[in-house]
């Protein structure tokens, strides 16, 4: 397996307060790693540490096997997709100027080259070519998170970085959402860090979840093997409900303690 | 009167579209200027925001110093004329561009911000694409009200000899000609509101959101700075050919008059173009530098006030000291005093015809004996003053039954009407013309003389000798009483300056 984001012995404080103590983490090529724990755990900030958004305090980071410090951060970030929270399409730009941001910034002459990604993107995120010219503002929550996903992405990066990308659309299109990001990671192989808070939406998407609690790693595992042996206390109750959870038919249903047809 | 202001109108309408070129042009150059450098700055101090404080605080200060101060201050420096106006216009402009542009540079959603950088642009990228693009309606709303204010402004520009609409209110202030200043400020109202309209379309077309659409606005907005420049430079220096004689005046009605008469005569006598200035702001005040820095090549002037005001002598000035004041100016500026016209626009005092004829007044001390039992009025300010009304009284030895303080535009009829029986006056005033009243005879030479000549720089004349002509026709031709006529004219007919100047010349056949 080849090693797409390696971090060793990241330190990072803001001010007093330390938010990364030492912070080791290495994730391997077409992983989904999701990153989950309270907030002001450091997931985010170690998330904003891969494109260079945020420089460590003390420790290295390594992205394509190369350390970034003293790199060229502009081209670092270019090669980089990253996808945030909320809607943060650019307002006065059109769909297909959003999504072929990135792809101008690196090239500006290959016009059809751009026009050709944008359409193979929007296909891939589901959104209909005549969406095209609209705004931003003429947009649902939904489609907004599309074209946000799309425009982290068209430019091919082989990492893709997302910060609570859900986090802002009602509950159907998340699960639409989730379902759209899974199938593309399959599709593509990328590598994806991705930030949230729901825990469901990490053991449902992560291949590796990664929980944090107070700038430390709790446990950094598959899914499953969260499920079975959770590391710590801290793991334990926040998989507690998803532990419990019981697939069972609606006939046996009343076997399961958690469950609400279940009468006393 | 809204008859009569349409009516100026129509009749002066190349005067007026004149006038509402150069406003505009001159309104135009500074906002152009100001949308440039304030946008810059404001741009600068949203990257530097170290430096943000200190720009405001700097263009909030320049803002405040009034109007009448920045032009006072700039003379010095640029000069009388549109340069000076174009400047300080600029100054007032940056405040309102500087500060929207940094408010609409720095409201824009960080998260947007971080989004563009961590995408991978870089800080010119992120400014030029994402900022400025969003800064831009605030920005917009910046400009629109600073463009109003611009062209409200202009309208002061006159004072410094400047250009513009400001040209007719000021005029019309001095000539005591209302509907001329109500056209001019309605002009500048149109015109501001007019400008706003524009703005306010161009304003919802930016907020329009389609390729197309930008791609248009593009190509207007290129055109329209285009126009804007080109606009501002044809209606702020137009070119003249052959040599041009400069000349201002003050702000006085016969000093309008005189303007004329020169601009007439000298164009007809010579091959020489004429550039008058009317009405300059501040008068000697602001001529004098103009004259000494070569803007202005010559001007009417009075003796008494260039004694006191120009060489600045506390003496009372009598014309027995003319010579030394010619010599004062050509040692002291190369400036020599020509064409005297003959008339002396000084204080005097007059008496209601049945008055002086019942007590036989004749001059100032045939006065002593019989003031007990006279009214005197006059403005208030003449009671105030030092070399006033007490100065007066004592020289003379006069002692008045009573006196009264007069508004210089109803003094003329409370003397009519028997209130007073004695006032003082200016010997050109227009109304003294019309008026039944004797003008006595200063024996004492109590007032200091004001004989009105021209100044002109030495350097000019001679250049051009052949401008002595023209002054040796002038010289002596204009009496107290032809000037408080023809202000008489323009005051009170509401006539033109130059229909009066015209009617004159050619009564007296100087011009052909």
């Amino acid at each position: 397996m080849e090693t797409m984001i390696e971090f060793r012995h990241v330190k990072k404080s803001y001010g007093d307060k330390p938010v990364l103590k030492d912070f080791n983490l290495t994730v391997e090529k077409g992983e989904f790693v999701t990153i989950i724990g309270s907030s002001g755990c450091g997931k985010t900030t170690a998330l904003k540490m891969v494109n260079g958004l945020l420089e460590p305090d003390g420790g290295d980071i390594f992205v394509y096997g190369e350390n970034i410090r003293g790199k060229d951060q502009t081209q670092l970030r270019r090669n980089i997709g990253y996808a945030i929270q909320g809607s943060v399409l650019f307002p006065h730009m059109t769909v297909e100027q959003n999504i072929s941001y990135v792809p101008n910034l690196l090239n500006k002459k290959d016009r059809k080259k751009t026009r050709d990604a944008v359409s193979k993107w929007m296909k891939i995120v589901g959104l209909d070519d005549e969406l095209r010219s609209r705004f931003p503002s003429e947009l649902s929550g939904g489609q907004q998170q599309r074209v946000g996903i799309a425009r982290a992405l068209a430019a091919s990066p082989e990492i893709l970085l997302m910060d609570e990308p859900f986090g802002a659309v009602d509950e159907i299109t998340r699960g639409q959402l989730q379902t759209e990001i899974g199938r593309i990671h399959a599709q593509t192989g990328i590598t994806v860090m991705f930030v949230t808070h729901d825990i469901s939406e990490a053991l449902k998407l992560g291949t590796k979840v990664l929980v944090m609690d107070k700038g430390d790693i709790q446990q950094y595992d598959r899914p499953e093997e969260l499920l079975r042996h959770p590391a710590t206390d801290f793991v334990k109750k926040l998989v507690a409900q998803q532990r419990h959870a019981c697939h069972l038919p609606d006939d046996r249903l009343e076997e399961c303690e958690y469950s609400g047809v279940r009468t006393c | 009167m809204i008859w009569e202001m349409w009516n100026l109108f129509l009749e002066r309408s190349d005067f007026f579209a004149d006038l509402l070129w150069e406003h505009l042009g001159i309104s135009l150059l500074a906002i152009v200027i100001a949308v440039l450098i304030g946008g810059a700055a404001g741009i600068l101090i949203s990257e530097v925001r170290g430096a943000a404080k200190p720009t405001l605080g700097v263009v909030s200060f320049l803002y405040t110093i009034p109007s009448i101060s920045m032009l006072g201050f700039l003379i010095p420096f640029s000069g009388v004329g549109n340069a000076t106006a174009v400047i300080a216009l600029t100054v007032y402009a940056l405040l309102p561009m500087v500060r929207n542009t940094y408010a609409g540079m720095t409201n824009v959603d960080p998260a947007i911000l971080e989004a563009a950088k961590g995408m991978g642009s870089t800080r010119m990228q992120v400014l030029f694409k994402i900022r400025l693009p969003l800064a831009m309606p605030v920005i917009m709303s910046g400009i629109r009200s600073m463009v109003t204010m611009t062209i409200a402004l202009a309208g002061i520009a006159s004072f410094i000899g400047a250009g513009g609409l400001g040209v007719a209110i000021y005029r019309g202030i001095t000539t005591n000609n209302t509907a001329m200043t109500m056209d001019g400020s309605l002009l500048i109202a149109l015109l501001a509101l007019l400008m706003d309209f524009l703005l306010g379309i161009v304003e919802r077309r930016m907020t329009k959101c389609s390729a197309e659409a930008k791609k248009v606005n593009h190509r207007i907005a290129a055109a329209v700075l285009v126009l804007c420049l080109a606009g501002a430079g044809v209606g702020m220096f137009r070119t003249h050919t052959g040599d041009t004689v400069h000349i201002a005046t003050k702000p006085m009605t016969e000093q309008y008059v005189l303007g004329e008469m020169l601009e007439l005569l000298i164009e007809q006598d010579t091959d020489l173009n004429v550039e008058l200035t009317q009405g300059v702001g501040g008068g000697t005040s602001n001529i004098q530098p103009a004259m000494e820095s070569g803007e202005f090549d010559m001007y009417p002037e009075y003796t008494g006030t260039a004694w006191n005001m120009v060489l600045k002598e506390d003496s009372l000035y009598t014309e027995d000291l003319f010579g030394e004041l010619e010599q004062a100016y050509e040692d002291d500026y190369s400036m020599e005093w020509v064409g005297m016209y003959g008339f002396n626009n000084t204080y005097g005092l007059v008496a209601r015809r049945e008055i002086a004829e019942q007590y036989g007044l004749k001059t100032y001390s045939d006065l002593a004996a019989a003031a007990g039992e006279l009214t005197f009025g006059a403005e208030y300010d003449f009671f105030e003053r030092e070399d006033g009304y007490d100065s007066l009284c004592e020289t003379y030895g006069l002692e008045f039954k009573d006196t009264m303080d007069l508004d210089i535009g109803l003094k003329y009829q409370a003397l009519n009407e028997g209130q007073i029986d004695v006032m003082v006056v200016f010997t050109t005033d227009g109304q003294l013309s019309s008026s039944d009243v004797v003008v006595l005879e200063d024996d004492l030479q109590f007032f200091p003389s004001y004989l009105c000549g021209n100044v002109i720089r030495s350097e000019v004349l001679e250049a051009h000798p052949e401008l002595n002509e023209v002054f040796e026709k002038l010289t002596g031709t204009i009496s107290d009483n032809d000037m408080a006529e023809m202000n008489y004219k323009v005051e009170t007919e509401g006539r033109e300056p130059e229909d009066v100047a015209e009617e004159f010349l050619r009564d007296c056949g100087l011009l052909e």
